[in-house]
């Protein structure tokens, strides 16, 4: 009797112990240290070695695979990088950045025949948490070669986990070809960690059929003040009904938006939060409110109704990083309506300009990546270094490059039909150039949640801008202490 | 006899509002997927035109069929690994329960009670070590014993007549002939239920997997939702058909089997 | 390492064998004892392995204090630190008064819908059924997107309130703290209440149907069945749909994050939210975060333990 229980459960150890003979062989890039770490010596193995590709060669090695004794081949991407040439990217966007990833490889193929590009799609809030695990965990094995970083998230990652990272400052790459703004974010303690790509640079769009209706054209809206923005706006809203700008509640984009517009951070040099106290901060939150209660502004629960607000001719217009073109280009019926232009700036505060940014991101190398010189020589001849690579990829993603030498390219200057025949990339390109750089700091996104949350009480609760401002900035120290 | 009368009309009342409310969502899921992305953020809730394009855009853009199988692949070995382990648990805890078991019973639980964002990175480490990465056993092994199903088990073995098995062991039948003749058929409404809530469970997991897997081979159904919702323009009718085609197994299946689970053997046991 | 979990499962095999010759002078009751432990030990391992392993590294980074990788011991700091946190006190509370009011209302439904489809002459059963059940089967990616729309300013549940004349203009449910709250409460109900009454629908299979027609003939109403019956015969599985629940509740992290980003404020915000920020949004405080869920685990084990207590007794 006691035989058959243990037929029972050797039934179930074993189904388990073939379940890793399957796995193995299903899914390439799995426990066969052998294979890899073959393959890390041997050139001519390395090839084929890319676990995602080929994952029928590796059937019969994976047969063994039940039996990992050997640690020290962690690495399952090992293979990848080692061999003639292939690197293995991460981003997140089929008509954006992936796109304009894989026409990267495609320009880099042309000198070098060899070379192959292994672009998987992973959403940003994914790559952030495979960072953080395999960082926490000090295995970095599971990182991909390249991956597109947030801006925002770029110092906080690399000050965490420097390890994680390569020092690109002696690359090759030529830092000088992009806004200085733009590469200040991937810059920690004067090393280059990563090559700029897409512009967040701050646009305005207005729907200019709404203002022609309220007796304004777009002109009446460029290179204004806040004030001005407010008034104009109340106008438009008595003889439209229609607010100007929406926003999602409980973020806090257009506050440091407008921050950033007069080169004012919510921390100082030292990286300590710098909120109480701050004038521009306060002006910022007045302002903000005198929208609100205007109603110039609406403030919307999440990003899909704030898409909404655009497409179903909520609002007539909106102010955003300048992606947001893309998504005010799905509603194909209102093309033409469309104008755009800079950003009102702030009165009454020193440094203000018309001209802010918001989001981006910038491509950095692994610590994990075993061709560190090819990975660099990719990005060099492509994203650092290929106008007509820039010229490619402008028209089918509207990926608008933070490389300067491609602003000066024909391609930009085409009219966009959409924005009323408008030559909007150079006016990108041109505002992306004034942009003030901006301090994101290490705990950006802790202050950019207890600004967001103090705003959203002085909105809806009443409170006063100071008390609330100090709360934030409790809270922020607080998460800061050791 | 009017009263009953009434008292069921009511019951119908009451059953169809909730079931309205309840498919309300999959209604609308089905009208997203065949509009247009602006159409959908407008607010339209009737059917539309663009239900092939939404599938010609879909497939194009993600390798559909190759999630649906890593997907099913998964869940399938998962479930069926889970219930034996789990189910032949349970029947321990609670056919031949005493006091240590009982108390083994109650630290087990304590299992499932610290959020998995505190364990996942020591789990991780520990899978990185026997490179688990990148493998089914790595996807699998997490949830393969849950302390929710073997309690599922062990409560639902309470109502097993106890008299079945000291007849079938007068019989000559061994305990684990006992188990499987008896209890396995006997407990087809749990097991039922067990094999539902645990492949919805396998099937919508997104965290871990999406840690422990790396590559586009292993791509899942759920991963594929995500990356449909993070680009800078989200196409609503793709996603909602997306969405449709993630949610539609783990529907079917309950269809299938909730019959066997609600109306199974009633009368069989005693 | 020698974690290799399916090494494990062998071994323990081996010792069971081992073990064998001994058993043959056992009396019947030693025997079936054995054999009760046999059975668990392959699950029991597993989660030893795989939950218990990984809490008792938790807790041992628990007493570690520090940003991302530079930790250094500190003892109980990261314990003391969460009573000072405002914005963890405010989850805490959030997340109690999730518990509170919505863990009996959908349990109280599951009970009834579930009683009511387990009537034999009931018609379309199966269609009910499955529709009730679907809302759980629903992917989250979509469930928050529809219920965010609903609930919007412009969303069907205002344009039918301003239609009725309650309201005169569309009111905004997730940007007031207390009807935001209601929201989540109410999205949690919808959600979870098929799910639950999928196992009271399995345990009432164990319920004799006769025993519901002896009632009718005795003159019981409806009310008098669910409660002498229904409810005294289910209690096993009711006990295990609370601790679940409260499980489920106290870990709450897809609605706060998807339904109102724990806005307005932190207004929603669940504690497992701000773990999950402190980790993977904010510069990470392993150490805390992990301090932060063995509270959680404390309060879950002894609420179960309550309830274990109270309803786990064999008759």
């Amino acid at each position: 009797m006691k035989k058959k229980i243990l037929a029972a459960l050797l039934c179930v150890a074993m189904s388990a112990t073939m379940l890793t003979g399957c796995g193995g062989g299903n899914n390439g890039g799995d426990a066969n240290t052998d294979a890899n770490q073959d393959a890390a010596g041997d050139e001519a193995t390395g090839e084929d070695a890319a676990p995602e590709e080929a994952p029928a060669p590796e059937e019969t090695e994976g047969e063994d695979a039940p039996a990992p004794e050997e640690t020290e081949g962690e690495d399952a991407e090992g293979g990848d990088a080692a061999g003639g040439g292939s690197l293995t990217v991460w981003c997140w966007d089929p008509a954006f950045n992936i796109y304009a990833m894989e026409e990267a490889g495609k320009v880099y193929q042309a000198d070098n025949p060899d070379f192959k590009l292994d672009v998987v799609e992973t959403p940003w809030d994914d790559i952030q948490t495979k960072l953080t695990t395999a960082a926490t965990s000090g295995d970095f094995s599971t990182l991909p070669d390249i991956f597109l970083m947030q801006d925002n998230a770029f110092q906080k990652n690399v000050i965490s986990y420097p390890e994680a990272f390569l020092d690109l400052t002696d690359s090759g790459i030529d830092f000088s070809q992009f806004a200085e703004a733009k590469t200040a974010y991937s810059v920690v303690e004067g090393k280059n960690y990563g090559v700029p790509f897409d512009n967040g640079a701050a646009v305005a769009c207005y729907r200019t059929d709404v203002l022609e209706e309220a007796g304004f054209s777009i002109d009446d809206f460029t290179d204004i003040t806040w004030d001005e923005y407010i008034e104009k706006g109340k106008v438009v809203l008595e003889k439209t009904g229609k607010p100007l700008l929406s926003c999602q509640a409980g973020e806090s984009d257009v506050i440091m938006m407008m921050m950033q517009s007069c080169g004012a951070s919510l921390f100082d040099d030292n990286g300590d939060p710098a909120m109480v106290g701050n004038e521009t901060l306060v002006k910022v939150m007045e302002t903000y409110k005198a929208l609100v209660e205007a109603g110039v502004l609406i403030e919307v629960n999440d990003w899909d109704q704030y898409v909404a607000t655009l497409t179903n001719e909520t609002v007539a217009g909106t102010i955003n990083g300048c992606w947001i073109m893309a998504s005010i280009q799905s509603a194909e019926d209102q093309s033409g309506k469309w104008g755009l232009t800079n950003m009102p700036s702030l009165v009454g505060v020193e440094g203000a300009t018309n001209y802010s940014n918001n989001g981006g991101s910038s491509w950095c190398i692994t610590s994990n990546c075993q061709n560190p010189d090819l990975a660099k020589d990719f990005l060099a001849k492509t994203f650092a270094g290929s106008v007509p690579f820039y010229e490619t990829i402008l028209p089918a993603s509207a990926a608008i490059a933070t490389y300067l030498p491609a602003g000066d390219s024909d391609v930009y200057a085409e009219p966009a039909e959409f924005y009323g025949g408008d030559a909007v990339f150079q006016k990108i390109v041109e505002f992306a150039g004034k942009t003030p750089s901006n301090n994101t700091g290490v705990y950006y996104y802790e202050a950019r949640n207890y600004i967001a949350t103090a705003m959203q009480n002085v909105i809806n609760n009443g409170t006063s801008i100071e008390d609330e401002v100090k709360a934030a900035q409790e809270q922020v120290e607080f998460t800061m202490q050791e | 006899m009017t009263k009953t009368k009434r008292t069921r009309v009511l019951m119908y009342i009451v059953l169809t509002i909730v079931s309205l409310i309840s498919v309300f969502p999959l209604y609308w899921m089905l009208m997203a997927a065949t509009n247009k992305s602006v159409d959908v953020s407008r607010g339209k809730m009737l059917p539309g035109t663009a239900f092939l394009d939404n599938i010609k855009a879909l497939f194009e853009q993600q390798d559909v069929q190759l999630a649906m199988l890593n997907s099913f692949k998964f869940s399938v070995i998962l479930t069926l690994c889970a219930l034996v382990i789990c189910s032949l648990a349970g029947y321990g805890f609670e056919i031949y329960h005493d006091k240590k078991k009982d108390f083994v019973f109650s630290i087990l639980l304590l299992g499932m009670m610290v959020p998995f964002v505190a364990t996942m990175i020591p789990l991780f480490r520990m899978f990185t070590a026997v490179n688990l990465q990148n493998t089914t056993l790595g996807f699998i092994l997490p949830t393969i014993s849950t302390p929710f199903l073997i309690m599922m088990f062990r409560q639902n073995a309470r109502a097993f007549p106890i008299d079945i098995i000291e007849a079938a062991r007068i019989d000559g039948l061994n305990e684990v002939q006992i188990f499987f003749r008896m209890f396995v058929p006997t407990m087809r409404s749990t097991y039922a239920a067990a094999m539902t809530i645990t492949f919805m469970n396998a099937w919508n997991s997104y965290l871990w997997p999406k840690v422990i897997m790396q590559g586009e081979n292993s791509l899942t159904m759920p991963m594929l939702v995500a990356n449909l919702t993070e680009g800078y323009v989200t196409d609503y009718g793709v996603l909602m058909l997306a969405v449709l085609l993630c949610s539609l197994p783990t529907i079917i299946i309950f269809f299938l089997l909730q019959k066997s689970f609600a109306e199974g053997i009633t009368g069989a046991v005693k | 390492m020698l974690a290799v979990p399916w090494l494990k499962v062998k071994g323990d095999t081996d010792v069971s064998e081992a073990n064998g010759p001994k058993k043959r002078k056992m009396s019947l009751e030693k025997r079936h004892n054995l054999t009760g432990w046999a059975f668990l030990t392959p699950a029991t391992l597993m989660i030893a392995i795989m939950s218990f392993w990984p809490m008792i590294q938790a807790f041992i980074l628990s007493l570690q204090v520090g940003k991302a990788n530079k930790l250094s011991f500190g003892g109980l700091t990261n314990y003391l630190r969460m009573f000072k946190d405002k914005v963890f006190m405010t989850s805490l509370g959030n997340t109690f008064l999730y518990l509170i009011i919505q863990v009996p209302i959908m349990l109280v439904l599951a009970l009834m819908l579930a009683q009511m489809l387990n009537n034999k002459d009931l018609r379309c059963k199966g269609l009910f059924r499955t529709a009730i059940f679907l809302p759980c089967a629903t992917s989250l990616v979509s469930y928050a997107i529809i219920f965010r729309s609903l609930f919007g300013v412009d969303g069907f549940i205002n344009s039918v309130l301003v239609n009725l004349g309650i309201l005169d203009k569309g009111y905004n449910f997730l940007g007031n703290a207390f009807s935001a709250k209601v929201v989540i409460i109410i999205a949690l109900v919808w959600r979870w209440t098929g799910y639950n009454m999928v196992f009271y629908l399995a345990g009432l299979q164990n319920i004799e149907y006769s025993v519901y027609e002896a009632a009718k003939i005795d003159g019981a109403s409806p009310m008098q069945t669910f409660f002498k019956i229904t409810v005294p015969l289910l209690k096993p599985t009711i006990l295990m749909t609370a601790i679940m629940s409260t499980n489920g509740t106290l870990q709450l992290f897809d609605e706060s994050v998807n339904l109102t980003k724990g806005g307005p404020g932190q207004t929603t915000l669940t504690m497992s939210h701000y773990i999950y920020d402190t980790v993977f949004k904010f510069v990470p405080t392993f150490g805390y975060a992990s301090a932060m869920s063995f509270l959680i685990f404390i309060i879950v084990a002894v609420l179960a333990f309550v309830q274990m207590k109270v309803g786990d007794k064999r008759d």
